[in-house]
């Protein structure tokens, strides 16, 4: 494309139908631990 | 550009930029009629066909997300905080557990009770294979005696049922030395260690019971600590050695910290603001917002800049896999307090978290009655982002997954309301960190092409 350049492959709608397992690591939201907010993990069996 | 309910980011030129405003998917003829004076008319007819083909794949006004199959009804226990000391060797000023006792007398957590949480762990955790044990406090390093017990069970627990369990731990390093090191290298922790940065800016908030600064001694730790491990991992999922910091009211300028942390040979590294009520010393208001925001695009430049230079770190929070992220069902899972997470007092009494702590209301059991409360797991299952009437229309709902449930009650006694100015921090950070994934994405492209 000229004017968009798309940077991922984005797997969200897809995860609607085959995520779920609960393998992934938990993910502290506060600012005490880690703070491992959702967003900066990455699923498990995608390791 | 971001499409919330695919996870797909775009890079756009200004004139995608502008169309945005007013292009919805259906009006291609208002988009024309609105900007046809500032671009040649054909640009813009072209521009809407990159449009519409991004639609067509799902990468652009995506379908609405609602609670997915996948997402079970009720949580399943997978990680345990432990309160292994209730004690502190620090007074640090901004201490959300009251100096590590969290309103409670002073106390050491037992062997025989941190065993008894190993057992609960597995018990409660289904077919789930992999699990977490957070060694948390207070001061950890102080009951040595009760984590090298629980530790040595785990191994024994883990070899009977063929679980993993993942343990972590959270120290401010003024216990560590050549033997709690190698212990902790010998039995694969995770290991999180804080600092705030510069000399002065630690020393102020981070003193020793005694009133003294604590930076040169935990410093001279650190640096044993990550030296042991030839430098720390960065992979979350892995044993990693994360040096964190919390920035307040008082350090606003906490890019100098970041990098302060940098330039005494750390490169692994988190920065946080401070959640403080009513301490107007250090609490971050809504008045510091413009300067945090400000700040956080510095931070964004030091980095780059960084990176450019072939001296890049770790930022934990710009760090991102825009396209491996997490499912839906763990989107909506959040943290998992009070059903996938729990913590356990000294005493052996559970709560949704570690923050949770002392706050009785949410008294969930304990290690020997097991959880007897019959409302609280199933709320905060229930607490994630697309019942939280402030997170429906958010941009960052599926990035946050609605924020720190103890932070909300904190500030309005409920957790399905939102702490606001975390909301807006959390915001600009994903904003810069998006920015940066994307920036690191072009510079990959254009290397492959070349």
């Amino acid at each position: 494309m000229k004017h968009i350049q798309t940077v991922n492959k984005p797997s969200l709608q897809a995860s609607l139908k085959k995520g779920g397992c609960g393998e992934c690591q938990a993910s502290c939201q506060s600012a005490c631990k880690t703070s491992c907010t959702v967003g900066n993990q990455v699923c498990e069996t995608m390791k | 550009m971001l499409d919330i309910n695919s996870g797909a980011v775009h890079v756009v030129d200004k004139m995608i930029y502008d169309m945005m405003d007013t292009f919805d998917g259906t009006n291609d003829e208002d988009v024309v009629a609105a900007l046809r004076g500032t671009y040649p008319e054909a640009d813009l007819r072209e521009a809407l066909g990159e449009l519409h083909e991004l639609m067509d794949q799902k990468e652009l006004f995506a379908p609405d997300i609602d609670v997915p199959p996948t997402f079970r009804q009720s949580g399943i226990v997978k990680s345990l905080c432990l309160m292994i000391a209730q004690d502190c060797n620090l007074r640090c000023k901004y201490c959300f557990g009251d100096g590590g006792s969290y309103g409670q007398e002073r106390a050491v957590m037992s062997p025989e009770t941190g065993r008894k949480a190993v057992d609960f762990l597995i018990g409660k955790s289904g077919p789930r294979k992999h699990l977490e044990m957070d060694f948390f406090g207070g001061e950890p390093l102080m009951n040595m005696k009760t984590v090298k017990a629980v530790t040595e069970y785990v191994h024994q627990r883990e070899k009977e049922t063929g679980k993993t369990i993942k343990l972590t731990m959270t120290t401010n390093g003024m216990l560590l030395n050549d033997e709690n090191i190698k212990w902790l290298n010998d039995n694969n922790f995770a290991v999180v260690l804080s600092l705030d940065g510069r000399k002065a800016v630690h020393d102020a908030v981070r003193p020793t019971a005694g009133g003294q600064g604590s930076y040169d001694r935990v410093v001279k730790n650190f640096h044993k600590f990550v030296d042991s491990r030839q430098g720390g991992s960065s992979d979350y999922r892995g044993s990693y050695i994360f040096l964190r910091g919390t920035y307040t009211h008082k350090n606003l300028d906490f890019t100098k910290d970041v990098l302060a942390m940098r330039d005494e040979g750390f490169d692994t590294l988190s920065m946080e603001p401070v959640v403080l009520k009513d301490n107007p010393e250090l609490a971050i208001t809504e008045e510091d917002l413009p300067r945090v925001r400000e700040e956080y695009d510095r931070l964004t430049k030091a980095y780059m800049d960084a990176h450019k230079a072939g001296k890049g770190f770790f930022f934990f929070h710009f760090n991102m896999d825009l396209s491996n992220g997490p499912c839906v069902a763990k989107r909506l899972s959040g943290c998992g307090a009070g059903h996938e997470y729990m913590a356990v007092a000294e005493n052996g009494d559970l709560y949704p978290c570690h923050q949770f702590v002392g706050r009785e209301k949410y008294r969930l059991g304990s290690l020997d009655e097991g959880v007897t409360d019959t409302h609280w797991p199933q709320y905060f299952r229930e607490s994630h982002v697309l019942n939280k009437p402030k997170c429906r229309d958010c941009w960052c709902r599926f990035f946050c997954s609605g924020g720190c449930h103890a932070n909300a009650d904190l500030f309005h006694g409920e957790i399905r309301d939102v702490y606001e100015v975390g909301c807006e921090i959390q915001r600009k950070r994903l904003e810069c960190a998006l920015y940066v994934q994307a920036m690191l994405a072009l510079e990959k492209q254009a290397k492959e092409n070349n």
